[in-house]
């Protein structure tokens, strides 16, 4: 595989996600949203909790919130797939467009790396934004409150290092195969997300009950995150082939 | 430069192409003609490696369709314009091309310098940097034909190039079409427009899933040979017609307004002959011309037939 010629894909479609407002809006707002909202939030219980808890107590149940919420992230690195593949497959489906692109002299496994990675880079760089904002006003609200760095932790390297990206290819694999059964974006777009919601309450639910610790719960998803990965790219490729694309996508 | 040999496709029950046999030589405009569902789209997607055959042969250049490691090298030297024209909406037009011929691996130098000549050529080199989806269908059918060309293929297949297209913009396509026909480019041309494929192709074949015919467009409308003589007169006069019927050479003759219609054996050596008994029967011609089946004539006969 020539991982230059998946790269031109990649490109090609970065720069028409660039020209598409409702990609780019959802995009910036993601990570502005996820990266304020969950600081607020968690910043506002910790005031709650200031005054009934000793300082190390406080540290303490910051730490373990600021985890919980780390888990968030999750969410939106599975949910902007969503939009973005549907839209990079289906968009080229309802231009037209896939023929043209299939009879160069491309391989399909670099067509596909190349589309997968166009809807990847956009939904992991948004999520890493988010999360750098996070960090940015948990640590800045941390150092003044509390005297100390709440960010990073364990649980929330492991999040941010593994799981995210793990979770942001399971759910383009899932928007490829998705896509190639639709013909509308919305449609695409809701079953990816009936499709996704599980995964999401799998992923956030332990780490907010917290039955087992936290950075175990990482490792274990990750890894079940890592054989279901595997899994989808070779049904994705199955699906993502010249024959089937001209002869059976719909 | 395409030879293929009982090429077959099946798409379950149904035979999409069936035992197609050719040869397209290199500089050929080629003209593919056929009703809707004839198989045509399907031979050329066989031919350009977009879908696999059923059975037979087919080789484009030196390679084989059926051979894996020759697939991206036929994908390579052909240029391949769709039924749809495919192009990204929000993307401009240079940058539609440039994306293509970065796919073709065609050098930054040469691709900036062929964008430019072939938007030149097409007339929309003032548009290139609009986005495509303001444009208009026909200049966006040029502009998905510029694609096809980017790499400089020695193998060109256009699928309905003029299709949906008003007069004039079919017309400047067809005479680009020409234009690659000077450089000596092999054009594989499915259409269903008689009068582009009758102007452009040097061989035009008939498909109904099946082969019907192949010949160039002379020998087509010869096939179903109905050449006919027809005088125009003033007025036709009962002298004239039975003078006409009279002549020897004359195997049928008919009327329409002030027109005799005959059909001769050898018009070229009769039709002299033919002129000096009418106009000694005392008939004022006003001219003579020829009626000769059109390609139309033939296409219809030929589709209807099978």
């Amino acid at each position: 595989m020539r991982f230059w010629k998946s790269w031109i894909v990649t490109a090609k479609d970065l720069s028409v996600f660039r020209n598409n407002k409702y990609i780019l809006y959802s995009l910036i707002a993601m990570p502005l949203l996820m990266g304020l909202m969950i600081p607020v939030m968690l910043i506002y219980t910790l005031q709650a909790q200031a005054a009934l808890l000793t300082q190390a107590q406080l540290i303490e149940s910051a730490t373990s919130l600021v985890n919980m919420f780390s888990s968030f992230f999750v969410i939106a690195v599975v949910g902007l797939p969503t939009i973005i593949a549907s839209y990079s497959f289906i968009g080229e489906k309802l231009e037209k467009s896939l023929e043209p692109l299939l009879a160069t002299p491309t391989t399909d496994s670099e067509l596909l790396f190349g589309k997968s990675l166009g809807a990847f880079i956009p939904c992991i760089g948004a999520t890493y934004i988010g999360e750098l904002i996070f960090v940015i006003v948990i640590d800045g609200w941390s150092i003044i409150n509390l005297g100390t760095l709440l960010l990073p932790t364990m649980y929330w390297a492991l999040v941010t290092g593994i799981l995210i990206p793990l979770a942001g290819v399971l759910s383009v694999e899932t928007n490829i195969i998705i896509s190639s059964r639709v013909n509308d974006i919305r449609a695409a777009q809701q079953v990816g997300g009936i499709i996704i919601f599980p995964l999401i309450i799998l992923m956030v639910l332990p780490s907010v009950i917290q039955i087992i610790p936290m950075v175990t719960l990482a490792l274990i998803l990750s890894g079940g995150l890592a054989v279901a990965d595997v899994g989808l790219f070779y049904l994705s490729k199955a699906i993502f082939q010249r024959e089937e694309i001209l002869t059976k996508w719909k | 430069m395409i030879e293929t040999e009982n090429l077959t496709r099946k798409f379950g029950e149904l035979t999409a192409v069936d035992n197609v046999t050719l040869r397209v030589n290199k500089g050929e405009v080629f003209g593919f003609l056929g009703p809707n569902g004839a198989g045509k789209t399907t031979t050329v997607r066989m031919l350009c490696c977009l879908i696999s055959k059923t059975s037979g042969k087919a080789r484009v250049g030196d390679f084989d369709v059926d051979q894996e490691e020759d697939r991206l090298k036929i994908r390579k030297m052909v240029g391949y314009l769709a039924g749809d024209v495919g192009l990204y909406e929000n993307l401009s037009a240079y940058k539609n091309l440039d994306f293509y011929g970065k796919l073709y691996e065609v050098p930054s130098e040469k691709r900036e310098e062929n964008t430019k000549r072939l938007l030149q050529l097409l007339g929309i080199w003032e548009r290139k940097d609009d986005a495509v989806a303001g444009l208009s269908k026909g200049t966006k059918q040029k502009l998905a034909i510029a694609r096809a060309l980017i790499h400089e293929p020695q193998v060109l297949f256009l699928d309905e190039p003029t299709a949906n297209l008003d007069p004039l913009a079919a017309k400047t396509v067809c005479d680009f079409i020409l234009e690659l026909k000077k450089e000596k480019r092999t054009i594989f041309l499915n259409t269903h427009n008689l009068d582009e494929a009758e102007r452009v192709c040097d061989r035009i074949a008939v498909l109904k899933t099946k082969l019907i015919r192949v010949g160039s467009p002379e020998d087509l409308e010869r096939s179903i040979s109905s050449r006919k003589t027809v005088v125009h007169l003033e007025s036709i006069v009962d002298s004239v017609l039975a003078a006409v019927k009279k002549l020897g050479t004359v195997k049928n003759v008919s009327t329409s307004e002030n027109k005799l219609i005959l059909d001769m054996d050898d018009p070229e050596k009769d039709n002299p002959q033919l002129v000096r008994a009418i106009v000694a029967a005392g008939g004022n011609i006003q001219y003579v011309t020829e009626e000769r089946s059109t390609l139309e004539d033939v296409y219809l006969k030929l589709v209807r037939e099978t």
